[in-house]
């Protein structure tokens, strides 16, 4: 088996505010292998992006805090690096892109000085040189047209800024890629032009990808393996094809009943009832508990533990453990 | 007979600039749209950012001024209506927007926003109205004792939901919804669109679904349209639309959405390029710079927006050239 990129243990990020604590991310195991693609899913505040800000230390500490964990990337582990040592890895080694490429690009400097300084941030060449890397890089990305270079973000669609922040994140051949919702504010032609953009890099440069989204489909095209998260824990987690075949935990099953599909008519939706929990108001037991239709008295009062159903299968419930433990006894 | 009738609709937004403001251009977003619904159906617009949907759902309601064309709403020509005239219609015409959070005025608690479309059409009398509110909350599936809340206490959800109930109160025949759930969550989404069927069913309500999210549309339309760059390029039954797409930007579309199956084998059509300005479209027609079938004439006259056979509408030369 390859080695691991990133390897993020028993993670932790709480946030410190007035009305008390929210935990973001409580307890998250995540493992991304050389060249592998893993998709990180949920709806909106299960701590899938903020997750991605801790990896690139970027959570504003405070309110932000990494109570317990460890977060190592190629060894080192970057909840004690100093913001000395984060620089040098951040940009170089390890790269992000964001929903909103608008935001992320620096209105007022050209496309061609964005690239540049990226380039010189991390290694010594003369700004010739890193002009041509630059153009080589967007190159690949697919924006042949010349003059780019000495264009400014606005002048682009957000197709074409998304592809420059795919070619800064990618200009100096990093190890990971954290995706976070790439192609959320994208159409849908240009966000199946920037997947297989994506998948292209993959391939040819062997870069692991952590793809954060809430989009079920494309987890389901891009991902080697996926790991669903529910309230700030990992829920559910396997490779792509036994997670949409297989799924085992019930939110995830609901999920995927819940999504209108374009090779199948369903009369009605299945609709989780209710809604996430009060961030402020965790529930005791299971996180899933006051939604879940199989719930049972103990999922009310324990907090299940990540456990495997199979090889290669992890669930955070207590139905397969009974299961399980039935099964023993058989 | 159809409830509403839109012919040739048309606006365009013009662009000013220099020192002056001078008009020096015009944006076409709506370029001659025909389409009609018939009562208790559900019409889906679909198409991709700036392809003119929303504003053709908004100038239907003469949110904006149209800049030609007709639309006849149960017998009546919108677009000569006089203000009071107009206010009376949309007693019967009613519109659900994308974002809970900024179509509902914070300051007002749920039962004056509820209660205000009641007020504005002079419909019952203050405990009748009352009574509506709580009524209309328990519709949309809340319940009386969020009418003294506020907006922001709701989550999208719930926003949405109020959003809905507001639109049914004055028991409209016709409600236009421009993304009404693309701002929410799958699990909540599927609660709304749920939400939004029953009450169909429940009120014969005839839905103008607006969305980019083809799978959404699908699952609620009982006839879809697609728009690119301003213009209709595709009409037809649901499943006639999604099996046998005729047009070559609906099949691209259609093929570039992502299915949450890995096991779906499909073939994928990467459309090159980004979809051109909308304040210099190209000439003829307009998809023609990123059609993988474009022909020479396509690039000169724009196609005819014509019945392919069983109401199945497209405006490409490719079919038009068989008829």
């Amino acid at each position: 088996m390859t080695q691991p990129v990133l390897e993020i243990q028993h993670l932790k990020l709480h946030f410190f505010t007035d009305k008390g604590v929210v935990k973001a991310v409580d307890g998250l195991d995540l493992t991304i292998r050389e060249g592998e693609i893993v998709g990180l899913v949920g709806e909106s505040g299960c701590g899938k992006s903020v997750t991605s800000l801790a990896v690139m230390g970027l959570v504003p500490q405070p309110p932000g805090k990494i109570v317990d964990g460890s977060i190592r990337f190629q060894g080192t582990d970057l909840t004690k690096a100093s913001q000395r040592e984060l620089r040098q890895i951040r940009g170089k080694d390890m790269a992000m892109i964001f929903q909103e490429p608008m935001t992320s690009l620096n209105p007022l400097f050209t496309i061609g000085n964005q690239l540049i300084e990226a380039v010189r941030a991390h290694r010594s060449c003369s700004k010739a040189e890193a002009r041509e890397l630059a153009r080589e890089m967007l190159e690949k990305v697919g924006i042949a047209r010349k003059g780019v270079l000495d264009e400014y973000p606005h002048q682009l669609s957000g197709g074409m800024r998304q592809r420059v922040m795919i070619a800064m994140a990618m200009i100096l051949n990093p190890r990971l890629l954290i995706a976070d919702e790439p192609t959320t504010a994208l159409d849908v032609t240009i966000q199946a032009q920037i997947l297989e953009l994506m998948q292209r890099l993959n391939e040819e440069f062997g870069t692991a990808i952590l793809l954060i989204t809430h989009d079920l489909g494309v987890v389901a095209e891009m991902c080697d393996r996926i790991v669903v998260m529910y309230a700030g824990q990992v829920v559910e987690e396997t490779d792509r094809y036994r997670l949409f075949r297989q799924p085992r935990h019930p939110y995830t099953q609901g999920l995927l009943l819940s999504i209108p599909k374009l090779d199948e008519q369903k009369e009605r939706l299945y609709a989780i009832p209710g809604q996430v929990p009060n961030p402020y108001q965790m529930p005791a037991g299971c996180r899933f508990a006051p939604r879940c239709t199989q719930v049972m008295d103990v999922c009310r009062q324990t907090v299940p533990p990540l456990a495997p159903v199979e090889q290669g299968h992890v669930s955070r419930c207590f139905l397969h453990q009974k299961e399980e433990s039935h099964h023993g006894t058989d | 007979m159809a409830l509403i009738d839109v012919r040739n609709l048309k606006k365009t937004f013009p662009i000013h600039g220099g020192v002056l403001g001078r008009k020096v251009g015009e944006v076409v977003a709506v370029d001659d749209v025909s389409f009609s619904v018939e009562p208790g159906e559900t019409l889906g617009l679909v198409g991709e950012s700036g392809c003119g949907k929303s504003t053709t759902g908004r100038t239907i309601m003469r949110l904006y001024e149209p800049t030609a064309g007709e639309v006849e709403f149960a017998g009546k020509k919108l677009f000569q209506l006089k203000a009071e005239e107009l206010r009376q219609v949309r007693r019967d015409l009613q519109m659900v927007f994308q974002d809970p959070f900024a179509s509902l005025n914070p300051r007002q608690k749920i039962s004056t926003i509820l209660e205000e479309p009641l007020i504005v059409h002079g419909l019952g009398d203050a405990q009748e109205r009352k009574e509506q509110v709580r009524e209309l909350l328990h519709v949309v599936g809340m319940n009386e004792s969020h009418a003294s809340r506020y907006p922001h206490q709701f989550s999208g959800g719930q926003r949405q939901r109020i959003g809905i109930a507001r639109a049914l109160s004055t028991r409209p025949k016709l409600i236009i919804a421009d993304e009404p759930v693309s701002a929410l969550d799958v699990s909540i989404q599927s609660q709304v669109l749920n939400l939004m069927m029953d009450l169909q069913e429940q009120f014969e309500l005839t839905y103008i679904f607006i969305a980019h999210d083809l799978s959404v549309v699908k699952h609620i339309s009982d006839r879809v349209g697609v728009m690119y760059l301003g213009r209709l390029v595709e009409l037809a039954p649901r499943d006639e639309l999604y099996k046998k797409p005729l047009h070559p930007y609906t099949e691209a579309l259609l093929s570039a959405v992502p299915v949450p199956d890995p096991d779906a084998k499909k073939e994928r059509i990467i459309l090159s390029g980004d979809v051109p300005s909308p304040d210099n479209p190209p000439q003829g027609c307009a998809f023609h710079p990123r059609c993988p079938h474009v022909m020479d004439v396509c690039r000169e006259t724009r196609p005819i927006f014509d019945d392919a056979g069983g109401g199945h509408f497209v405006a490409c030369h490719l079919h038009n050239a068989k008829a």
